[in-house]
């Protein structure tokens, strides 16, 4: 069979046995070995352990433990609800002060914590029932949370860069730094739809908030404080050349742990083990798919199926404008159904060649794939922040989450518009920070 | 629940299920236990490098073994916790007699696919251990330590497997955790 063909194959086969239900990492070792044994013979199965083992066996990958860890143990203090708190009382004299503070407090959060759905759970806790008090509509209370924890996988730390830059060994804080300014684009459209839209459906008095106190505005900020020097702490070591990554997340781990032990009175042992439990559960989850994903890959190119359809789409003569709209479409498609880390992990040795070679920056194309991972967390079926916000505002129904998610994503349409003519949104500040990529 | 992942359960089941139940939690806390001690290691590497000037010898390449190690070992806990991340599309279309038979294939499936691992992962450790392979490093640690986290590991998981494959077929787990009076 010509590896074209085998590839189509390929394709429809993997659909069927990742939506069987089978869990993605097996899924993907499964489907790999069987093509393996059809067209190799039994004998290519004796190397699957050792390719499972060599993909993991890299210092890189430590990051991803250690900024989990970090996240979590941010996620596990009341420190989302004191952010939420800190930027409600700054900002209440600006107009719309709740809903640009809740979004602002998303990015934020989600810049320590680097999980989507941890950013929803804490923001939202706290801030779509204030919204709601204050008379802001359902679909802007849930829709800005929904679409302000996708920002989790964009603004760094994130995990999803991280795995972008080891499936595609590009510079992983190069990567950090291209999410940024992303990132506040998205903040900027995500608060100026939400104004619009309250605006719009006449809530306007809820735009005015209540006023605090400079005493109440500064007696919070002790609270806020030693997480956001954290963050700028790791920021810092990574780019000032102290430290490696998976060095600096270490560091910041370490010192997160020690602030919600200290200043958020983790000490019982019972909570620290929630929160140990969890980062081993998500870490162990995430570094499995990235050992089967090295299975799947080996697989690919071991049946010549990665070098064939790059030949082929470079054949084909197509405007590379033209080529990156499919590539969004496949994207989009993709993050419909699976999780972020695996449609890097399976997507990025494939398009990355197609990518570099039709003249695109790998580090810009990083923040479209990622901008493309962050709409298919709040659309269906598989949108974990709208279950996640499902879970925390039970009394408000899936569709008006839902509803009230779509403005969202088509600001994230008009984000990666905006990339595509302007690609130094992504590649100004790496170049500047960094010096230009190489 | 979610399209997509599985929810946390974390109680022990009765009969031997349960009792591979406790031996994987027992392989979770070695996990965690490796992912901290991984931390700790890595702070005390940028302690002696940057602030004692000293070069590091064997702290990278202990902390890559240990993460290896922490998520192989960790494999059959978050099985247990139903962690790892699925698709559970075509699951949710089915009625509830059809849901449970494909439960028992993709169990199935995944404990033979896990089983072809354990045997060649056993294989690639014999290997190690009986030829003497070190590391070429200045530290040469012999390979058959690190390397003897994949067919533990994977052992592990395929005894959960089967755990949970029994707890689907006799009916103590609903097959794939799917509540039967949604849909």
């Amino acid at each position: 069979m010509d590896p074209l063909t085998l590839g189509a194959l390929l394709a429809v086969i993997t659909v069927l046995v990742l939506f069987s239900g089978v869990s993605v990492a097996v899924g993907l070792i499964i489907v790999s070995a069987g093509f393996l044994v059809v067209f190799d013979g039994l004998r290519s199965l004796q190397l699957l352990p050792e390719i499972l083992f060599g993909k993991l066996d890299n210092f890189a990958l430590l990051s991803i433990p250690m900024f989990i860890i970090m996240g979590a143990s941010i996620a596990s203090t009341r420190a989302g609800a004191d952010l939420y708190e800190a930027l409600d009382r700054w900002l209440t004299r600006v107009p719309g002060g709740l809903v640009i503070s809740n979004l602002g407090a998303c990015a934020l959060f989600a810049a320590m914590s680097g999980s989507s759905p941890a950013t929803c759970a804490a923001i939202g806790k706290m801030g779509i029932p204030e919204m709601r008090k204050r008379g802001y509509p359902d679909t802007v209370a849930t829709g800005s949370i929904a679409a302000g924890g996708t920002l989790g996988i964009l603004i760094p730390p994130s995990v999803t860069m991280i795995v972008y830059g080891i499936a595609t060994e590009t510079s992983i804080g190069r990567l950090f730094l291209a999410g940024v300014v992303p990132g506040l684009l998205l903040v900027a459209l995500f608060m100026a739809w939400s104004l619009y839209d309250t605006w719009r459906k006449g809530s306007a008095d809820a735009i005015a908030g209540r006023s605090y106190s400079w005493r109440e505005r500064f007696e919070i900020m002790p609270r806020v404080l030693p997480f956001l020097l954290i963050i700028m702490g790791v920021l810092y070591a990574m780019y000032g050349g102290l430290a490696t990554p998976s060095e600096t997340a270490a560091v910041g781990a370490l010192l997160c742990m020690v602030i919600a032990i200290i200043i958020y009175r983790l000490w019982s042992p019972r909570l620290l083990w929630d929160v140990l439990r969890d980062s081993t559960r998500e870490s162990v989850m995430i570094l499995f798919i990235i050992g089967a994903a090295g299975v799947f890959s080996y697989m690919l190119s071991s049946l010549f199926i990665t070098q064939s359809i790059a030949e082929w789409i470079g054949t084909l003569d197509v405007n590379p404008w033209v080529l990156m709209f499919f590539i969004n479409i496949f994207l989009l498609v993709a993050g419909f159904f699976l999780p972020p880390v695996a449609v890097i992990l399976m997507a990025a040795p494939i398009l990355l060649p197609i990518v570099t070679n039709a003249g695109f920056d790998p580090y810009w194309f990083a923040v479209i794939l990622t901008i493309n991972m962050e709409i298919g967390l709040i659309t269906p079926p598989v949108g974990l922040n709208l279950y996640v916000i499902n879970g925390i505002a039970p009394e408000i129904s899936l569709r008006t989450i839902l509803v009230g998610s779509m403005p969202f994503v088509a600001c994230m349409v008009v984000a990666i518009l905006l990339l595509c003519f302007f690609p130094g949104l992504a590649t100004w500040l790496p170049d500047m920070i960094m010096g230009p990529a190489v | 629940m979610a399209a997509g992942i599985h929810s946390t359960t974390s109680g022990i089941r009765p009969g031997w299920p349960g009792q591979i139940d406790r031996l994987s939690t027992l392989f979770g806390w070695i996990s965690a236990a490796m992912i901290v001690i991984s931390v700790m290691i890595t702070c005390q590497m940028i302690f002696v490098r940057a602030v004692l000037g000293q070069s590091t010898v064997w702290q990278t390449e202990l902390v890559t073994y240990l993460m290896v190690a922490a998520t192989l070992l960790g494999l059959p806990y978050v099985q247990k916790l139903r962690g790892h991340v699925n698709v559970d599309l075509i699951p949710l279309m089915l009625r509830r007699g059809p849901r449970k038979a494909l439960a028992i294939v993709t169990l199935s499936a995944s404990m033979l696919i896990i089983a072809v691992m354990v045997f060649y992962g056993f294989e690639f450790w014999h290997k190690a251990w009986a030829r003497n392979w070190k590391s070429e490093t200045i530290w040469a640690v012999r390979l058959w330590i690190p390397y003897a986290a994949v067919p533990a590991g994977l052992g592990m998981l395929f005894l959960q497997l089967a755990a949970d494959l029994w707890a689907t077929i006799n009916g103590t787990d609903k097959p794939f955790n799917i509540a039967e009076e949604k849909d």
